[in-house]
């Protein structure tokens, strides 16, 4: 009899207390799930999620908490694969959870959305299968960009810096051709010229037959899709040509050996990728980094950290926008999400959960190897 | 399209005088030995990575800065010449009278050795020449542009040819490298010291091979260290387009193979330049089967 008398005395207890609590506080917490590769490969990147999660609730409480209600957040590993995925989301929807952060792979991200969208649970995640916004789930959110983002904004930069004839140079692999394929086909939508698409082999380091035809054709750039050790030999092999052209990489061209190989011809180079965490040019993002290393002692393992900082940023914002948390209003609502300024660049959320607005950004090598930001116009200069 | 042309000619010019370089050391192994010596390419890679050991270790300008790249060509060509010697003695000789194939399979391994070799060394990471060796000129004619380093690689290619042409052809000793290349019993009978004329001949390949992989580093400045596969392979096909055992064919057939490149990539299609190169070869082949200089099988009889 004597568990049973003392349980009912800590009912009796907690009740007074959260008595007590309530009529300060005067509201039940809300909770946030962070569903992530805390153990595994990829451990370093679902830690990074957690405690970035943790570090945004810790603020957000300090600020009151969300409509008066204070944040609690639920981990639960994923270990970044389907089946513990599929638990975690099960765990998580029994939490009573109101959107949950996370996965860090398209995999288990997969695996946990039809679990999420039948419980009316926000599910935002950076995975970059392109799969993941195509299935129709209105629970949906991605905070990355996807495969397909990269060629999108080439053909963007392409347009906004005037160059209307280009010629592209890709290597035979499938990163590079898939690469090159959509970056063709995103800038002929943009009206832009495509001269030619040329093939190199990749190491086989004599691009200047290929250059030579191409420069024949006067594109204003030239742009590969390839990786670095072939870009910073294209880029030497079109100065030692005379080429007028711009060199414009893709994104396995940035690596530090990228202007080692180029040498004298390396300044000028310009290389689309997404920015590591360190050299976001946004004042939040840097006011959030140096956050998070006071809190942890060390920098977010990779920009995905701050892709899913940015889902529930997004997501605190909209429901303080229309001051309410009930998902029936609330997802609608981040459908309608338009230019919120998250800490990796101006985003907004389309109808299928669809981040448009992606956080690449045009680098120019400078004499000496440091890079630039040159576009877009929100993050260059900085 | 005057200028494209000439372009082109010079870009083939370039890496075919490089090509040959490296085939004159298949086909002089190839002329005596009867061996593809599948190991030639990571030989004159080796040459590349010592010669920027050189070139690292002393940092100048103008002429002290010359200097250096004299002294890098020259250790280069030296220690490599050294393996040369060491891979025919400890890889090929053992095996002067076993089957053909198990000297071939010794030359594959060694290959290998020398490119994990390179490896352990090296680093498995790419590695970069300093990018200020050679003073930045260059010249334009006809709407062409050639670079000093390209006219240093093709200017220096013609030099050594001639020269190992002269020796061969002009000199007592490179007769009786010709002798032992036509028949070595004979050649024996006739009081010629044959092994020391192997020994001759993988002292010479691997030289000038030495010579052609610090021209790739040179002008590329980049080296790894499983190129010296890539670059044996054309190299090796340069050798049999001319007439694998013949040394001019070597020099005609590496200067075409660069050229082949160049217009194929350049007027024709770059995705297809590979396979426009080995249709050449197999058209080559059909037409005259010890390819264009082979070498006179009558001569032999």
């Amino acid at each position: 009899m004597r568990p049973l008398r003392q349980s009912l005395l800590s009912v009796l207890l907690t009740a007074g207390v959260m008595a007590v609590g309530s009529a300060a506080q005067a509201a039940t917490p809300i909770k946030i799930g962070v569903q992530a590769p805390i153990t595994g490969q990829y451990a370093n990147e679902g830690q990074g999620i957690a405690d970035a999660v943790k570090l945004l609730v810790k603020q957000q409480n300090a600020k009151g908490g969300l409509l008066g209600h204070p944040l609690e957040v639920k981990v639960c590993d994923d270990q970044g694969e389907a089946a513990p995925a599929a638990i975690c989301a099960r765990q998580l929807v029994n939490d009573g959870v109101l959107a949950v952060i996370g996965s860090y792979t398209s995999g288990a991200a997969l695996a946990a959305q039809p679990i999420y969208a039948r419980a009316n649970v926000i599910q935002t995640s950076d995975g970059t299968s392109d799969e993941l916004t195509a299935r129709g789930y209105k629970t949906f959110f991605r905070n990355a960009p996807p495969n397909s983002a990269e060629a999108i904004f080439t053909a963007g930069y392409f347009k906004a810096a005037g160059l209307n004839k280009i010629a592209v140079i890709t290597d035979h692999s499938s990163f590079a051709t898939g690469l090159a394929d959509a970056v063709v086909a995103d800038a002929k939508k943009e009206g832009i010229d495509v001269l030619d698409k040329a093939y190199i082999n990749a190491g086989s380091q004599n691009y200047t037959p290929v250059l030579t035809k191409l420069a024949a054709m006067n594109p204003q750039a030239i742009y590969f899709s390839g990786y670095y050790t072939d870009g910073g030999l294209i880029k030497a092999q079109m100065a030692q040509l005379g080429m007028k052209a711009k060199f414009i990489g893709g994104d396995a061209n940035q690596n530090v050996a990228f202007a080692k190989i180029a040498g004298n011809a390396a300044a000028g180079a310009i290389i689309i990728n997404v920015p590591a965490p360190e050299d976001l040019p946004y004042p939040a993002a840097k006011e959030f980094l140096a956050q998070f290393k006071a809190a942890y002692g060390h920098q977010p393992p990779s920009i995905f950290t701050l892709t899913n900082a940015d889902g529930l940023r997004a997501i605190l914002y909209t429901a303080e926008k229309i001051k309410s948390v009930d998902p029936a209003k609330l997802i609608p609502a981040l459908h309608e999400l338009k230019d919120f300024e998250g800490l990796t660049g101006t985003f907004s959320w389309n109808a299928v959960g669809e981040r448009t607005g992606s956080p690449y950004v045009a680098f120019e090598v400078m004499p000496g190897g440091a890079y630039k930001i040159i576009y877009p116009p929100s993050a260059a200069g900085k | 399209m005057l200028g494209t042309i000439v372009q082109q000619f010079v870009n083939g010019l370039t890496v075919g005088g490089i090509y040959a370089l490296i085939a004159l050391g298949y086909t002089m192994v190839y002329g005596v030995l009867r061996l593809i010596n599948f190991a030639h390419g990571d030989l004159c890679i080796f040459g590349a990575y010592v010669g920027l050991v050189v070139l690292g270790s002393g940092a100048g300008s103008g002429h002290a800065q010359l200097l250096w790249l004299g002294a890098a060509f020259l250790v280069a060509a030296v220690v490599v010449a050294a393996a040369g010697v060491v891979l025919e003695l400890t890889a090929y000789r053992p095996l002067r009278r076993a089957d053909r194939l198990s000297a071939v399979v010794s030359a594959l391994g060694a290959s290998l050795f020398i490119e994990n070799g390179i490896m352990l060394i090296w680093g498995p990471q790419l590695r970069v020449f300093p990018s200020n060796l050679l003073p930045s000129m260059h010249w334009t004619a006809l709407g062409a542009r050639i670079d000093l380093v390209q006219v240093l690689i093709i200017a220096g290619s013609a030099v050594l040819m001639a020269v190992l042409y002269w020796f061969v052809h002009h000199t007592r000793y490179g007769t009786a490298m010709r002798a032992t290349a036509s028949d070595q019993d004979a050649a024996r009978l006739m009081g010629i010291n044959v092994n020391r004329v192997i020994i001759s001949v993988f002292l010479i390949g691997p030289a000038i091979g030495a010579i052609g992989g610090l021209f790739i580093g040179l002008y590329y400045r980049q080296v790894y260290f499983t190129m010296g596969w890539n670059y044996g392979l054309s190299a090796f096909i340069a050798a049999i387009i001319g007439g694998i055992g013949n040394i001019p064919g070597a020099m005609l057939g590496g200067v075409l193979l660069g050229l082949f490149n160049a217009f194929a990539a350049g007027f024709i299609s770059s995705s297809w330049q590979e396979a426009i190169t080995f249709a050449l070869l197999i058209g080559i082949l059909l037409v005259r089967p010890t390819g264009l200089l082979g070498e006179r099988v009558a001569e032999k009889v």
